[in-house]
């Protein structure tokens, strides 16, 4: 989860480090707010170009792979009141639980599992992580344009203590405002998932994408996520984010 | 071969109604082996297919018996280095109320995740809940159901199955449709998945999990990823592959393998005597045959080798006649076992197809050639030595010899002196069983001696019945000991099988009722199944004081029954308030102090076995044991041993407390309810289910329902002795009829010489029922001696290896009383038709017979 938020929340700062692994740091960096709160529309559009919806309230403390965070959902009437709580750890994947009101239960979501999809979007679990930059490796592989702006091409191996369901990923990172602005995950050499970034927007001085869209290959169905009312930096306690919390206000 | 187109097939072309009993012997043995085992392997085929069907991925499980454990263990079993993947399971067995569908397997799993084990391969659903299982497990109401179960049914997608759970009657919404042959086929495809914490609140499972299923991290071997994380989850919890489950059940229903295996040897031995009997008559009847052969240069170990190639064809084809008739009572069995291994065991499977085992069909037909040739290697032997002058010499028969008969006597007699001093021995296995073949093999060498002592006995009055028919047919059986002796030996044979199983059965019904009405006093029993001995629901221990507060209620005692894994093997374990039930229930005691023990037991110093359970594991009382609790080795020890007939596999009673403790779980399977003086147990019946019969899945038995359901359980089980005993009396008759069949066309020419000088056709027929009552009367005789025997092995052999059970000898009188007429009835049957083929044919061909 974080991870995408992340590259939503992505500063621009002016490097001119040609290094990989340092632009990737820097773009991390760039990123880190003391916390977030925003409210997200997910649209998933299968290969029927069927689309459903779902709304949440996403609230984040923390970051820099340390970063705890709650996700509500609000829409539709099926899923409303089903919370997932966060827990992210710069040394080894993140704690996850799922709280669901009618049975008023909470339930660990296994780190396992973080190849499944995330509930019927085109995002893995994996893909949501927030991911410490040091759990890959870099190697510049070029430079290109993406939608119509200059990008640093860096690919990233994740290390084998990471325990990815990508052996590769190709990460575009915008040179002017250190944001990505796609990224191309690869499992067995054969392309997997592009997510694109869009309305790149400077958020309480956060350069931010406030659109991004996933695209399983294999499936041609498509996940676009908008964020609203994004907020960074605002008061948030501690002790929401723990499961009592989360059994509390479900 | 030419031997075989020139000699065999004329001649079984001439008596082809013989050579078919011949292989009758062999067809009923091969047909029991192959119908008993095909459906008692249909059944584990079946259980072994939903536990394969079920694990999908999965490499491992942890388990901790029926008992589950607390959810704690799943995140101990995540976290460890070697597993990929680890994924809780809720198993249960529902009735759906749906006519004709019988039960439902419902899986409860947790959708965010096994999804890596499992593939649902969804056919249909909302498609959000195909691709998300958010919305499912959001819905806590949400099944998944296999196509064929929406087909058989004509339910279809969003309609509502009513279930009755621990919240009462709850609907639950088909929300999607799984189809294929893995997953969806499992059960039967009588198989419905819902969210595992669902599952919890609607079996009554608290915050327990039945079993993690698991996959190794790749790489990792199966057996070193077993043992690294059993040693991290310490004993009390199971980590084995899901084929073990498999293992378990076989391991329950074991006592039923040995069943269908001593029943099935003992047709087959039967047959072996029928076989016998009629290739030595062949032989006789053949020996002018046999002489012309060797006259023309045929050598002996030639006409050795045609008996042998005779009695292997006709062991060949009594074999695939037997495994073709095997495969049908199969199909017949395997339901009839199903539902009856649910009855006992309490485990779900559904046996809908027969499994032919290509091994279990070739080691029929062997055993049916082999025994075959078995039985026709001394009749060969003598057709080897038949003098070619004598065979020629028309008229002269050869007779046992009277060397003979005094080798076969000693013989006997060595056999039952070495018999009776293996029974001295008996307390080591091996002196035991040899003392059981000694024994028979005694019978079988002295059936000639004892039918000539007890015809003799029996001429005198034959004779004064019907002075020229009673005397003409002692003299008959007298004349030839072997053909008689053969067919007695098959007779008392089956008839001893028949004894020692009725035997067993009435020991069994005799010792089921006294335990019952020692342990199973209480007026009313409170369960969450019909049956009570499914365990899938449980009752949480507060709704016995709520039942404790309707009127006319003296006492509630809580018991909860679970099957646990004691040294690999699945045993019954019984937690209850010991000092409350022992004020109750007065049961008796093996070993032990009755007035400290269960004092003790309620104090948490020990447990109280079952007679079976100590037997089979060679436990007495004071010993120490170690039993395995998902928190790790309990070691306790035994105060006591007392009989119990709860569990085939054997029991453990310790106290509830005890249990809780060390268990984690205060849940009740079962109310034991008292009423007060002059309370009628039909108004608190009636009132207790209105209180609490829409809330909650509340069944209640009155203790002669109990008793009922018990006695049931015991008929379905010796259902299959019946059918034991039916064959006994089948194969008895069917050596009758071979007997007469064949001793009646070897005495064409006496029987023919008998009407030339004046015999009447009706004194023939009476000469030959009165030989085959002679026939039949000898068999019981020997058979109720020999009966008497089998019954003590057949005890003794359950006491010792079987269930451990001590059933006390009860010689099962009515049975043998019943098989008087049964026998001389079917003797006389069987006689009519020889009988009539004896007066209507030409007298001429008669008496130049042979």
């Amino acid at each position: 989860m974080s991870r995408l938020l992340l590259g939503v929340v992505f500063l621009c700062a002016p490097s001119f480090s040609q290094d990989a692994r340092a632009i990737v740091a820097e773009v991390q960096k760039r990123a880190q707010t003391s916390s977030q709160r925003y409210e997200g529309t997910l649209e998933v559009s299968d290969a029927k170009r069927k689309v459903s919806t779902k709304r949440w309230v996403y609230e984040r403390l923390g970051a820099a792979g340390q970063a705890k965070a709650v996700l509500r959902f609000t829409a539709p009437a099926e899923v409303k009141g089903v919370a997932l709580l966060i827990h992210n750890h710069p040394d080894r994947a993140s704690d996850q639980w799922m709280w669901t009101p009618a049975q008023a239960r909470d339930r660990r979501i296994a780190m396992q599992d973080r190849r499944t999809r995330f509930f019927g979007t085109d995002f893995t679990f994996e893909d949501l992580e927030e991911r410490d930059v040091d759990r890959s490796t870099y190697r510049m592989a070029g430079e290109e344009t993406a939608d119509g702006a200059p990008c640093w091409k860096i690919e990233a191996t994740p290390k084998p203590e990471a325990r990815s369901q990508y052996d590769r990923v190709l990460l575009w990172v915008r040179k002017d405002i250190y944001l990505f602005a796609r990224v191309e995950s690869y499992a067995k050499s054969k392309l997997i998932r592009r997510l694109k970034y869009s309305r790149m927007e400077r958020v309480q001085n956060v350069w931010t994408a406030r659109e991004l869209e996933m695209h399983d290959i294999e499936r041609d169905s498509r996940t676009t996520l908008r964020l609203e009312k994004l907020e960074y930096n605002v008061a948030l306690p501690a002790d929401n984010f723990t499961l009592q919390a989360l059994r509390r206000e479900s | 071969m030419m031997l075989l187109r020139l000699i065999t097939w004329p001649y079984v072309r001439r008596h082809l109604l013989r050579c078919t009993l011949t292989t009758a012997g062999i067809v009923l043995g091969v047909a029991v082996f192959v119908g008993m085992h095909s459906a008692n392997q249909s059944v584990l085929f079946a259980f072994n297919q939903t536990v394969d069907k079920i694990a999908g991925e999965t490499q491992l499980q942890v388990t901790a018996g029926e008992t589950g454990f607390d959810e704690e263990v799943l995140e101990r079993v995540q976290n460890h280095p070697d597993v990929e993947a680890a994924v809780p399971v809720i198993e249960a067995a529902v009735q759906t109320g749906i006519a004709g569908q019988g039960n439902l397997l419902v899986l409860g799993v947790d959708m965010t995740g096994d999804r890596a084990l499992r593939d649902y391969d969804l056919d249909s659903a909302d498609e959000a809940i195909i691709d998300d299982p958010l919305v499912f497990i959001a819905q806590p109401d949400s099944i998944l159901v296999s196509r064929a179960f929406l087909e058989r049914t004509g339910l279809k997608l969003n309609d509502a199955i009513s279930m009755k759970t621990m919240q009462g009657d709850k609907r639950f919404v088909i929300r999607g449709v799984m189809k294929g042959s893995g997953l969806a086929s499992a059960f039967g495809g009588n198989l419905a998945v819902m969210d595992i914490y669902s599952a919890q609140m609607v079996f009554g499972r608290g915050r327990k999990f039945d079993r993690i299923d698991l996959a190794l991290r790749r790489g990792i071997p199966l057996e070193q990823g077993r043992q690294r994380l059993q040693a991290a989850l310490g004993p009390g919890l199971q980590v084995d592959s899901p084929a073990s489950r498999g293992q378990q059940f076989e391991a329950m229903s074991q006592v039923y393998s040995l069943t269908a295996n001593v029943t099935s040897l003992f047709a087959l031995f039967i047959g072996l005597f029928l076989i016998y009997n009629t290739f030595s008559i062949a032989v006789n009847q053949r020996r002018s045959e046999i002489g012309v052969l060797r006259a023309l240069g045929a050598s002996a170990r030639q006409i050795q080798h045609l008996f042998l190639i005779e009695s292997a064809i006709a062991g060949l084809f009594g074999s695939l006649a037997g495994i073709v008739a095997g495969v049908f009572i199969a199909r017949g069995l395997a339901g009839y076992l199903s539902g009856m291994f649910s009855e006992i065991y309490g485990v779900a499977q559904r046996a809908e197809e027969v499994s032919a085992n290509p091994g279990l069909l070739s080691a029929a037909l062997v055993i049916g050639v082999a025994t075959s040739l078995l039985a026709g290697w001394l009749p060969a032997r003598d057709a080897a030595r038949v003098d070619p002058v004598k065979a020629l010499q028309k008229g002269r028969i050869q007779v046992l010899s009277e060397g003979e008969n005094r080798i076969r006597r000693y013989a006997a007699l060595a056999a039952l002196g070495a018999g009776v001093v293996c029974v001295m021995l008996g307390h080591r296995p091996a002196f035991f069983y040899s003392g059981y073949l000694l024994s028979v093999l005694a019978t079988v060498l002295m059936a000639p001696a004892l039918c000539v002592w007890l015809t003799r006995l029996m001429r005198p009055l034959l004779k004064w019945a019907r002075p020229v028919e009673g005397a003409l047919a002692a003299d008959s059986l007298l004349q030839a000991p072997r053909r008689t002796s053969a067919t007695v030996a098959a007779l008392s044979l089956s008839l001893a099988l028949v004894v020692g199983l009725a035997g067993v059965a009435k020991a069994s019904y005799e010792s089921i009722r006294v335990w019952m009405d020692q342990a199973l006093n209480p007026d009313l029993f409170i369960t969450n199944s019909e049956s009570i001995t499914e365990r899938s629901f449980r009752f949480e221990l507060s709704l016995g004081e709520e039942i404790a507060r309707a009127p006319g209620i003296a006492e509630v005692q809580p018991v909860r029954t679970v099957r646990i894994v004691y040294q690999g093997t699945p045993v019954m374990l019984v937690a209850a308030d010991a000092e409350r039930l022992s004020r109750r229930v007065q049961m008796r005691v093996v070993e032990g102090d009755s007035a400290t023990m269960y004092r003790r037991v309620s104090q948490g110093e020990g447990v109280v076995l079952s007679d079976n359970f100590a037997q089979l594991r060679k436990l007495r009382s004071g010993d120490a044991i170690e039993i395995m609790s998902p928190a790790g080795a309990v070691r306790t020890r035994v105060l006591g041993i007392v009989h119990d007939y709860s569990d085939q596999q054997g029991t453990i009673m310790m106290d509830r407390a005890f249990y809780a403790r060390h268990w984690n779980d205060t849940s009740v399977n079962v109310f034991r309810v008292y009423l007060e003086k002059g309370a009628s147990r039909a108004a608190v019946r009636d009132e207790l289910l209105r209180r609490f019969g829409d809330r909650t899945r509340f069944f209640v038995l009155t203790n002669d329902d109990l008793k009922a359901f018990i006695l049931k359980v015991t008929d379905q089980w010796f259902g299959v002795s019946y059918i034991q005993i039916l064959v006994a009396i089948v194969v008895a008759i069917l050596g009758i009829v071979n007997t007469l069949t064949v001793s009646i066309a070897d005495r064409r020419r006496e029987l023919g010489v008998l009407q030339a000088v004046g015999g009447l056709r009706s004194q023939i027929r009476h000469t030959i029922w009165l030989e085959a009552a002679s026939i039949g009367v000898l068999g019981l005789i020997i058979g109720y001696a020999l009966g008497g025997a089998q019954l003590y092995y057949i005890l003794e052999i359950t006491r010792r290896d079987v269930a451990g059970l001590t059933l006390d000898y009860r010689y099962p009188i009515e049975i043998a009383s019943l098989l008087v007429p049964v026998i001389i009835g079917a003797a006389f049957v069987a006689a009519l038709g020889p009988a009539e083929s004896a007066v209507r044919g030409s007298l001429v061909e008669a008496l130049e017979y042979e």
